[in-house]
């Protein structure tokens, strides 16, 4: 029970803070309105934290993040302006912004070995430096109906109750799928683990089946999110880029020696959450409904804060996608709650700085009583 | 027989599952050498750590006694100030610092307005350094300008100058050279004269009958048998103790059929990675056979393992030369390139160079780049429960002794650990197989596994390069020895014509006189 507990203890403090909230706002935090807000906040940086958990496994960091943010948001909106076609605006911005940045930033940590902090340090100035000169210090906005609908629509709550249902169709049918491969493998089956996360599992699709149906549906920028999520999940999971990642990050020289191209793997982690953070921007954009050069300002370090509140270890080699996911909702539900309190927005800042402390401190006095 | 100065009474210590301290109970006297025997994982270092107060009481059951005090160490500091100082396998010393700094580390004498005195820092350190008679080392020398026999030293006069009343050596002679080990040894010998207590923990059984006095042999996290003087008994007793077996022959040789040849190397150079113009391994051509195991030896730094991580590729700026693998020319710029021709290289340093120590045994076993693409489909998504099965059969081929493949590697005895590798590297069937160091730490039980390993690939056709500081695991296993020194190849000898001087000989540069030798012999 007590290791139940540790394995689960951010979820746990989701949680917790989830009720606490719901008492002391009494109840208006709890509902499905404002629990589909927050959703739709976190998926922001959520979609930065998928690539931010890849690098920080790699034991290294990207603080360029937030800048592309606002850069790709410029850009999009800008390729829109000059006529464009939204769909070719948003491939290029991917490109441009999100590839481009992030070959640039791997090939100097790959091939120099400089560390990777140095190389997106720079590399946070200049983007943010393009993004304002690009808009020229302004904002721009958007004239076009379509752009706007992909970070802003909902799934409707028809649609969205039955894709739902089909998920927790899936990850019962998965799990006991599962279980029958074990037992035909013959890999010793803990029941009650199995059980438990299941009905966890079953509890928190129950969850979102309540939040998104009973208000407008499933927001298109959570299910580009999940989407995202869950390919990142599979990746890490069950992938060779998956397992490159976490060999290279545990011990580099062993995974050198046994074979695997450290060069590619850095290469294709730097990329990859470039890339995720011009998508995170294209999505703000949209949702904003024009872009300004400051979009994004700070987002690297929500990102990395909620890798390290899930559990990520900045050491590399060690942690989870889904640690990261439970870490950003831990920071969505703190803004959201302490707005909803009426909290200034100097205290929340104050707030989520402990928090960030209190996650590590305690990551890190309990993995020192493991070992004792 | 002198007075009693450490007693451990009845220690037992648990770990969630195991029990790593058994009722350990012995004495340890006034100016005597007490050996610790035993395989890795019997206790051994648990034990240590009770003593140092790294396991501080209360988290285990049982007395340590000092001169007869009963004492309850709640920590290292604790422990120390009463006089019991542990020499690490690993040097506690901080390389930037002087010598004098690091003796007087933590309590440096101060004036009167509490700034260093770094006059009384270093005279302190000079008369402790004079006392233990070492003339070789000055006290305003940096660590990390000393080798590692000398550090050692310095970690000894540390200790000293705390004045330490157990002086317990855990494993020292692993990384010192000959003439080191000789020199550490004399220090060990005047100690005993200054009364000191000295527990000698070491995996070599040569040193035991040399440096001890008495033997207490663990097993199991007991104790087995009495404490024997060590004039009492025979090694072969002390390994029966400590196996629980009679383990007759330590290098159960069984030569295989020889084939043809497998690997050839072709004046291969290793230039220096730092040094423009310096080589660490100079024109060396040699080849292995089908089920030959060619054993590699010489002095450390001699080039031996810049050579094969050369021909493995995992330096491929630096090297020059040609290798064939049965006849064809390879072209290895990377060491996936040399995995997928058929080479495996088993890493001297098991630790920093070959596991991933918080990962679990699947995880080692099927992380490589041929593993990964073989248990993959086109796309690269893994077939995690082919890699579990794959996985599974090393460990029961290998017989490691774990409780699932699921715990972290570093969980692991460093035998079992070694095992690991070893069956990483098997699954990726390999045609030539390099083993760097293969025995180094790990218990006399895995060993002799190992070696048995080593025969039955031979008789596989596997070609074995085996690299080893040991002379006898040369002798012992190599069905011809190449030696190595300053970078060149000096020799290579056939095993019915090895003999342990030879061996030396060469290794240290003397081949001349033994090809001199040699001819007059001729003549």
């Amino acid at each position: 029970m007590k290791k139940i507990l540790k394995n689960n203890a951010t979820l746990i403090a989701l949680i917790a803070i989830g009720v606490l909230l719901t008492f002391l706002t009494k109840g208006s935090f709890f509902t499905s309105r404002n629990l589909t807000n927050v959703v739709r906040q976190v998926t922001i940086v959520g979609v930065i934290a998928v690539g931010m958990t890849m690098v920080i496994l790699l034991g290294g960091i990207d603080l360029s993040v937030g800048s592309i943010v606002g850069l790709s948001a410029i850009t999009v909106t800008l390729l829109m302006e000059k006529g464009v076609s939204v769909w070719l605006a948003i491939i290029l911005t991917i490109l441009l912004t999100g590839v481009l940045i992030g070959v640039w930033n791997g090939f100097l940590v790959a091939k120099y070995k400089i560390p990777a902090f140095i190389i997106t340090l720079g590399m946070m100035t200049i983007a943010r430096g393009l993004a304002l000169t690009f808009s020229k210090g302004g904002s721009v906005p958007v004239k076009n109906n379509l752009f706007p609908r992909i970070g802003g629509a909902y799934i409707s709550p028809g649609t969205s109750a039955i894709i739902i249902a089909i998920v927790l169709g899936i990850v019962i049918y998965s799990t006991f799928s599962g279980m029958k491969k074990k037992v035909k493998y013959g890999i010793e089956l803990e029941k009650t683990k199995e059980m438990m996360s299941l009905v966890a599992k079953i509890i928190g699709v129950l969850f979102m089946f309540w939040v998104f149906v009973t208000y407008k549906g499933i927001p298109s920028p959570v299910a580009i999110f999940t989407v995202i999520a869950l390919l990142g999940v599979f990746l890490l999971r069950n992938t060779k880029m998956g397992r490159n990642i976490y060999a290279t990050g545990g011990n580099e020289e062993a995974a050198r020696l046994s074979g695997i191209n450290i060069f590619k793997v850095n290469m294709f982690v730097f990329t990859i959450v470039s890339a995720l953070s011009s998508v995170s921007g294209i999505i703000l954009a949209s949702r904003l409904n024009g872009a300004s050069p400051n979009l994004g300002n700070m987002f690297e370090l929500d990102a990395i804060a909620s890798v390290v509140i899930g559990g990520t270890s900045l050491n590399g080699g060690s942690g989870t996608i889904t640690g990261t996911i439970i870490g950003a909702f831990i920071i969505g539900i703190l803004n959201n709650g302490m707005s909803l309190l009426g909290v200034p927005s100097f205290y929340q800042l104050i707030v989520k700085g402990a928090i960030i402390i209190i996650a590590v401190w305690f990551d890190v006095v309990s993995k020192n009583k493991k070992v004792a | 027989m002198g007075e009693a100065i450490l007693r451990m009474k009845n220690i037992v210590k648990d770990f969630p599952g195991v029990r790593a301290l058994d009722h350990v109970d012995f004495e340890a006297y006034k100016g005597e050498v007490l050996v610790l025997a035993g395989e890795n994982g019997a206790g051994k270092s648990t034990l240590m750590k009770v003593l140092s107060g790294v396991w501080a009481y209360p988290s285990y059951e049982g007395d340590i006694y000092v001169r007869g005090d009963l004492k309850r160490f709640r920590g290292t500091k604790e422990a120390e100030n009463e006089g019991v100082a542990i020499i690490h396998q690993e040097l506690n010393l901080i390389s930037e610092m002087t010598v004098a700094e690091n003796i007087s580390l933590g309590r440096q004498a101060t004036n009167k307005f509490g700034a260093i005195d770094w006059n009384l820092v270093n005279q302190k350190a000079k008369d402790i350094l004079k006392q233990l008679n070492i003339n070789n080392i000055k006290s305003t020398d940096k660590i990390k300008e000393l080798t590692v026999g000398k550090q050692q030293m310095v970690e000894i006069a540390k200790a000293l100058s705390l004045d330490a009343k157990v002086l317990v050596f855990d494993e020292p002679t692993s990384a010192l050279t000959e003439k080191e080990v000789a020199e550490l040894f004399k220090m060990i010998k005047s100690l005993k004269e200054k009364d000191v207590c000295m527990i000698y923990i070491s995996h070599k059984m040569d040193e035991f009958k040399e440096i001890g006095d008495r033997v207490a042999v663990l097993r199991d996290g007991k104790t087995i048998g009495e404490v024997t003087k060590i004039s009492d008994i025979t090694l072969d007793d002390i390994i029966a103790r400590m196996v629980g077996r009679d383990i007759k022959d330590m290098f159960p040789k069984v030569k295989a059929k020889i084939g043809e040849i497998v690997l050839e190397v072709k004046d291969f150079s290793v230039d220096h990675p730092f040094l423009v113009g310096e080589a660490m391994v100079k024109n060396v051509s040699f080849d292995v056979k089908a089920g030959e195991v060619l054993g590699i030896s010489g002095l450390m730094g001699a080039g031996r393992t810049e050579l094969v991580t050369g021909i493995f590729g995992a330096m491929p700026k630096d090297v020059e030369g040609e290798v064939y693998l049965n006849g064809e020319k390879l072209n290895i710029t990377s060491p996936e390139a040399a995995i997928k021709a058929g080479i495996a290289l088993i890493t001297e340093d098991r630790k920093a160079l070959g596991l991933f120590l918080d990962k679990s045994l699947e995880f080692n076993t099927t992380t490589t780049s041929k593993m990964l693409d073989d248990n993959s489909n086109r796309i690269g998504i893994l077939n995690q429960l082919t890699g579990r099965g794959i996985t599974e059969k090393y460990v029961k081929e290998l017989k490691v002794k774990t409780p699932s493949i699921d715990v972290s590697v570093g969980t692991l005895s460093g035998g079992n650990q070694q095992k690991v590798i070893i069956g990483k590297w098997l699954a990726t069937a390999p045609k030539v197989l390099i083993l760097d160091e293969p025995t180094r730490g790990i218990d006399v039980g895995a060993k002799t596994e190992i070696y048995r390993l080593i025969n039955k690939l031979a008789a596989e056709g596997v070609a074995i390069i085996m690299i080893s500081s040991e002379l006898p695991e040369i002798m012992g296993m190599s069905d011809r020895i190449m030696v190595m020194c300053e970078g060149e190849k000096v020799a290579d000898i056939p095993r019915e014509k090895a003999t342990k001087e030879k061996v030396i000989a060469y290794a240290t540069g003397n081949f001349r006189e033994e090809k001199m030798n040699e001819k007059n012999l001729e003549k």
